[in-house]
């Protein structure tokens, strides 16, 4: 513990002098967090930024298993700094954190997904197979990423919204609920996961790209939410 | 009154603290601990971490309160939505130790005793500092030695300093972490820092300070 | 009023993309008819922008009265070689970008609103294509959404 900074009134005694400010001498720190809610990003910058970040991603990659990991990690971070900076946004009567899978997944569904995409997640599912306890689905039916990617055949098993799976994975991860979040294409394929009750085909029609979000937590999530459950 | 602040990250690794004094009723707002209680600090913190970890999961306010307390040294804790803890290590000037004691509810000095005793069975670490124990009533009386020197600014403060469990204090604590939390934020958004990684920012530093001057 | 077909020629004259909308307005070609198509349109087209005689014309003093007889001073751009080109039976509409990509639009002769057509299609292009990561520059368009996109807009200007 005692190499965690200077103690006391000597602080940063080294670091100081190399550290340089912006020429205006206002630091990340001078800014507010709080945004007004019409502020937004170009979509087309965003486009080509995600399209040069997925062909980084893809540089001496051996397989679309591992690009989809990739770009997965890039996501990471985003998640795990979007939850703090999401609480701290919210006013304060509602700054709670998420305690159970079913709050977490409301927040992603709702603040995660209306901050980055400017709407909310379409659907959110529990595996109704029994087997599967642990595995829930945020659904989307076109992803704001995959808005101009087109997939090469050859790639088909290939969805860009790992990214996005990452982003939601860091989520739960900041939040004490470890999980594996992968994304697939259920558009093309009616129903493949045999979740979706209402009528696959039809809807898959319509949303070409759609993408389900699986999220599947660690089993010690479960265990504390069956405990907590019992507690209380 | 003396204060050692830390910030704890999720692998239970320091990430950031910082010592410092009372700048209300004249306080200079340097730190009164003794050299050894100090080390005795981090090992106090360190300890309440288990404490931190039963009650994050039934409460999901980010201010949990004061959550533990080891003789004189209370303990407030703040609990970040990626499970980063603010942990504030208050004690007040041990020369109205009569006063400060009477002033205690009972209840809570008997949910400490219980809660060491399960850290004891649980976490080895604690173990250790109770070791320290006996060196402990030296340390008092040294800081007691301290205090008295300071003259009778500190002998006469009525508010947050000699009184750690009350409303203004919490209130007070609860307005120090809000403002740490808010260049917390700040400081993760930057683009190199990851999680749990420490923070070594000279200006967070100095804004955590600015902090505990404005509110403590 | 009908749009027959799209061709699309990357700066060096190769073929990127060939799609028929309308059977039977057109007779069919092979494949390397195409591509011969694509090669020598690139060439005529080039020809074209060297006789265009405007670029020669000096800038004048004149050039603050827009609307001078013949319309030389008005036109913004630069000689821009062959643009359209008719035949009893179908009109070819030539749009060629800043980056040298031209797109070619066969339709019949009663089409009008060409000009919108293929700026809308170039839109198309700039989205479906130039931000796909998986699109290679010069390389011939396979791009799924840019499919999609671009036959519903041609289906709507053909059924209305």
């Amino acid at each position: 513990m005692s190499n965690a900074g200077g103690s006391g009134g000597g602080s940063g005694r080294a670091g100081e002098s190399r550290l340089r400010y912006p020429s205006n001498g206002k630091t990340i720190y001078h800014r507010p967090l709080n945004r007004t809610k019409t502020a937004e990003l170009s979509k087309a910058a965003f486009a080509y930024l995600f399209a040069e970040m997925v062909s980084y991603a893809q540089r001496r990659v051996t397989g679309i298993q591992e690009l989809e990991k990739r770009l997965n990690l890039q996501g990471h971070p985003i998640g795990l700094k979007l939850l703090d900076l999401l609480l701290f946004r919210e006013p304060p009567r509602s700054q709670l954190r998420p305690l159970n899978i079913i709050a977490l997944l409301h927040f992603i569904k709702i603040n995660v997904w209306t901050h980055l995409f400017g709407r909310q997640a379409d659907r959110l599912e529990k595996s109704s197979n029994p087997e599967t306890p642990d595995e829930f689905m945020i659904i989307d039916n076109e992803p704001l990423v995959n808005a101009y990617i087109s997939v090469p055949k050859e790639m088909s098993q290939l969805n860009c919204a790992a990214f996005a799976a990452g982003i939601i994975e860091g989520v739960c991860d900041g939040a004490g609920f470890p999980a594996r979040v992968t994304a697939h294409t259920v558009g093309d394929t009616s129903g493949s996961n045999g979740s979706g009750g209402t009528g696959g085909a039809a809807d898959g029609e319509m949303w070409p790209g759609r993408t389900v979000f699986l999220v599947k937590f660690q089993p010690e999530v479960l265990e504390r939410e069956a405990l907590i459950g019992a507690k209380s | 009154m003396s204060y050692y602040f830390a910030i704890i990250g999720t692998q239970d690794n320091p990430l950031f603290e910082y010592d410092f004094g009372t700048s209300k009723q004249g306080g200079d707002g340097m730190a009164r601990f003794t050299e050894q209680a100090r080390q005795l600090n981090q090992f106090i913190i360190h300890s309440s971490l288990d404490i931190v970890e039963e009650v994050q999961w039934t409460n999901g306010q980010m201010y949990l309160k004061l959550i533990d307390r080891f003789f004189t040294s209370y303990i407030s804790c703040f609990l970040t939505a990626s499970n980063i803890k603010f942990l504030l290590l208050h004690q007040p000037p041990t020369t109205t130790s009569s006063s400060s004691s009477a002033g205690l509810p009972p209840s809570s000095s008997s949910s400490a005793l219980t809660s060491s005793s399960t850290s004891t069975l649980v976490q080895p670490s604690h173990s250790s500092s109770s070791s320290v124990l006996p060196s402990l009533s030296t340390l008092t009386g040294g800081s007691n030695a301290s205090t008295t020197t300071l003259g009778g600014a500190t002998r006469t403060s009525t508010s947050i300093a000699a009184n750690p469990t009350s409303p203004q204090t919490e209130e007070a604590i609860r307005n120090f972490f809000a403002e740490v939390y808010e260049n917390y934020v700040k400081a993760i958004m930057s683009p190199f820092y990851k999680t749990n990684m420490e923070i070594r920012s000279p200006v967070f530093r100095a804004r955590v300070a600015a902090a505990g001057r404005k509110y403590l | 009023m009908t749009v027959f077909s799209l061709v699309i020629i990357n700066k060096a004259g190769g073929l990127i993309y060939n799609r028929t909308f309308h059977e039977g307005g057109l007779n069919k070609l092979s494949t390397n008819d195409y591509l011969v198509l694509a090669g020598t349109f690139h060439g005529v087209h080039a020809i074209t922008a060297r006789l265009n005689p405007v670029k020669s014309a000096p800038e004048r003093p004149l050039s603050n009265t827009p609307g001078v007889p013949g319309g030389i001073l008005t036109r913004p751009e630069p000689p821009s070689g062959l643009e359209v080109l008719e035949s009893e039976n179908f009109r070819l509409q030539c749009f060629n970008t800043l980056t040298g990509v031209k797109f070619l639009l066969f339709t019949d002769t009663t089409q009008t609103n060409v000009d919108v057509i293929i700026r809308r299609i170039y839109e198309l292009y700039s989205d479906y294509v130039m931000k796909n990561p998986f699109y290679q520059l010069e390389m011939p368009i396979r791009c799924d959404m840019f499919d999609r996109k671009l036959l519903s807009h041609i289906r709507e200007i053909n059924n209305r």
